[in-house]
């Protein structure tokens, strides 16, 4: 059972850490959808947050000794910097872009997005082409990354769970209800796309510092159009009305084309299904996310669907014909 | 004599060459209700629009309170004191009536933004309060047993009046009505006028609305402004308007 144990978290350990960092950047994209602002621009801010933790911890910090392990707390510092450049980038870039609209904010976050990567490709301290490698490890086994990854989802999940339930919550989602309405409730449209941009960036600037350590090397690949297209599926194949879509969303389709790789692996199948099931597994998960958007047009976790297993809410007690109190003001 | 409360001076508004609202000067005075009428087109919604700041005014300049909120943003003046419904409803459909309501609350809040999501004491009691009283606007509008249902899924009359109790959680001190009673048959309609005078004496409002049919503007208003092609063509109590030659003519023509 141990050695089953052992066997399987070596085996899947970069999935399982994958599937983690899929879950936030999902939810990075799901922030500024929150306030109904289409944003592509979170793999920009991964990539940022990558490069940041990459050259910090090869160019600024003391070489390691061999056999030692790059400490945690220099982690942790990284991501601070991170988030901090995150935040700030994010909010020079929000404060013009969020006043386009629907598809055009989109195309202006890709264009964001290809920015950073030219910039990247030419810039002496992302290392151009080659990027930056043998960036230092915090742990010796992939699976040890949970250590990190898995508190930072926790927490992840915590923050969004109150965010939904708060006053900055219900402002997010009457600018995505109706932003003309809004605005007549007192909602200051500009002050709250931005906070849930700025929100979106730290996210997606903290896993990609994280993931600078993971994938040992960053470099102008990380953090391209491709991902932005990939996170949009996350989220809307998980559901684009509550956070859990995004969360499952980059979970199941990070793990499914290993999911595809194991079926092909079980003895016994016929030849062709074999081969298909190996070779042709991309086919299969664009086929998926299109049967998805058919079928679930919601995404797979709705608010309804959730509705279901909540505990019934709290018998609410309404001061039953209590007269009108005036308001003081 | 009562004091000034929205001041609109040579208030105008041009898209291109359309003058969808031209020279307009009024006073509403505290505590009346203000009728608006006019004929479909004749600038009567723009010019809500002037005053909610959803819409900048070309030119000409509005009051309120004595303070100019000329080319304020429509979030700051809700910030000021004046709420609004819209003539196309505007609910925000896929939440429940109770959560549009607590929107309608969002000024009323004095915890911060962080706060707010760590979800501190101050700010867990100030969201019980909100949604308590959120519960007890939906009382007064009769959609407590609905608090709980999606916006859009609201029969007509029942969304217009949401959208009434919505504008109330704003605490306001001026609340404009565009085109309350639109779709509702005579005896609703009396019903509404009813509630319109029930809500200004319990809230202390100051009223300006949008109303097509002419006996409940009548019975309602204190005093009632008419457009017509963007000109305010009278200006008066209901007798007076209603015996204006512009004003027949503008609704019967020649």
């Amino acid at each position: 059972m141990i050695e089953f144990l052992t066997n399987f978290l070596s085996t899947y350990g970069f999935l399982i850490v994958s599937m983690t960092f899929s879950a936030m950047l999902a939810l990075s994209l799901y922030l500024p959808l929150m306030t109904g602002q289409l944003s592509l621009a979170s793999p920009g801010f991964y990539a940022l947050g990558g490069y940041i933790a990459a050259w910090m911890s090869t160019e600024l910090y003391p070489p390691l000794a061999t056999g030692t392990t790059f400490p945690i707390p220099s982690l942790f510092v990284e991501m601070l910097i991170a988030a901090v450049a995150c935040a700030i980038l994010a909010l020079l870039v929000g404060v013009p872009a969020l006043r386009l609209r629907g598809i055009y904010l989109a195309l202006a976050t890709i264009a964001f997005v290809e920015v950073l990567r030219v910039l990247s490709l030419n810039l002496d301290v992302t290392g151009k082409a080659i990027g930056i490698f043998n960036i230092p490890q915090p742990f010796v086994t992939k699976i040890e990354y949970l250590y990190i990854s898995l508190p930072m989802l926790i927490v992840c999940i915590i923050f969004m769970y109150r965010l939904e339930r708060s006053r900055v919550g219900r402002a997010f989602r009457a600018l995505r209800e109706d932003e003309l309405a809004a605005t007549a409730m007192g909602i200051n449209p500009t002050y709250y796309k931005v906070l849930a941009f700025m929100m979106g960036a730290i996210l997606a600037g903290m896993v990609g510092a994280v993931s600078a350590h993971f994938l040992n090397t960053w470099n102008a690949r990380q953090g391209t159009f491709d991902l932005s297209i990939l996170v949009l599926a996350y989220v809307i194949i998980g559901g684009s009305r509550t956070f859990w879509g995004s969360i499952v969303g980059g979970m199941l389709l990070t793990a499914l084309p290993e999911v595809l790789r194991a079926v092909a692996g079980i003895q016994g199948l016929p030849p062709f299904l074999t081969g298909f099931l190996t070779e042709g597994r991309l086919i299969i998960y664009g086929f998926l996310i299109a049967l998805g958007t058919l079928f679930f047009p919601q995404g797979l976790i709705t608010p309804e669907f959730l509705r279901r297993f909540a505990r019934p809410p709290k018998a609410s007690t309404p001061t039953k014909s209590k007269p009108l109190q005036t308001p003081s003001t | 004599m009562s004091n000034v409360v929205l001041q609109a001076s040579k208030l105008t508004r041009m898209f291109g060459g359309l003058c969808a609202v031209n020279e307009v000067s009024f006073d509403v005075l505290e505590g009346e209700i203000f009728g608006l009428i006019g004929p479909n087109g004749a600038g009567k919604t723009t010019l809500f629009n002037l005053v909610t700041g959803m819409t900048p005014p070309t030119s000409g300049r509005l009051t309120y309170r004595g303070q100019n909120i000329t080319g304020l943003r429509a979030h700051r003046i809700a910030a000021l004191g004046i709420a609004r419904t819209f003539q196309n409803i505007r609910l925000f459909g896929n939440l429940s009536a109770l959560e549009n309501v607590m929107i309608g609350q969002h000024l009323s809040a004095t915890t911060n933004t962080v706060s707010s999501i760590v979800g501190l004491p101050a700010s867990r009691r100030e969201e019980n309060k909100t949604r308590d009283r959120a519960y007890e606007l939906l009382e007064m509008v009769n959609l407590l047993s609905k608090a709980d249902d999606k916006a859009r899924n609201f029969a007509y009359g029942d969304q217009r009046r949401l959208e009434i109790a919505r504008a109330l959680a704003l605490n306001p001190q001026l609340l404009l009505l565009d085109e309350p009673g639109a779709g509702m048959n005579p005896n609703e309609k009396a019903e509404l006028s009813t509630f319109i005078r029930q809500m200004r004496q319990q809230f202390n409002l100051t009223i300006v609305l949008i109303e097509h049919h002419v006996p409940m503007v009548m019975g309602l208003c204190d005093r009632i402004a008419v457009l017509n092609f963007g000109l305010l063509i009278a200006l008066g109590n209901p007798a007076q308007v209603q015996n204006d030659p512009a004003v027949i003519e503008a609704y019967l023509g020649d």
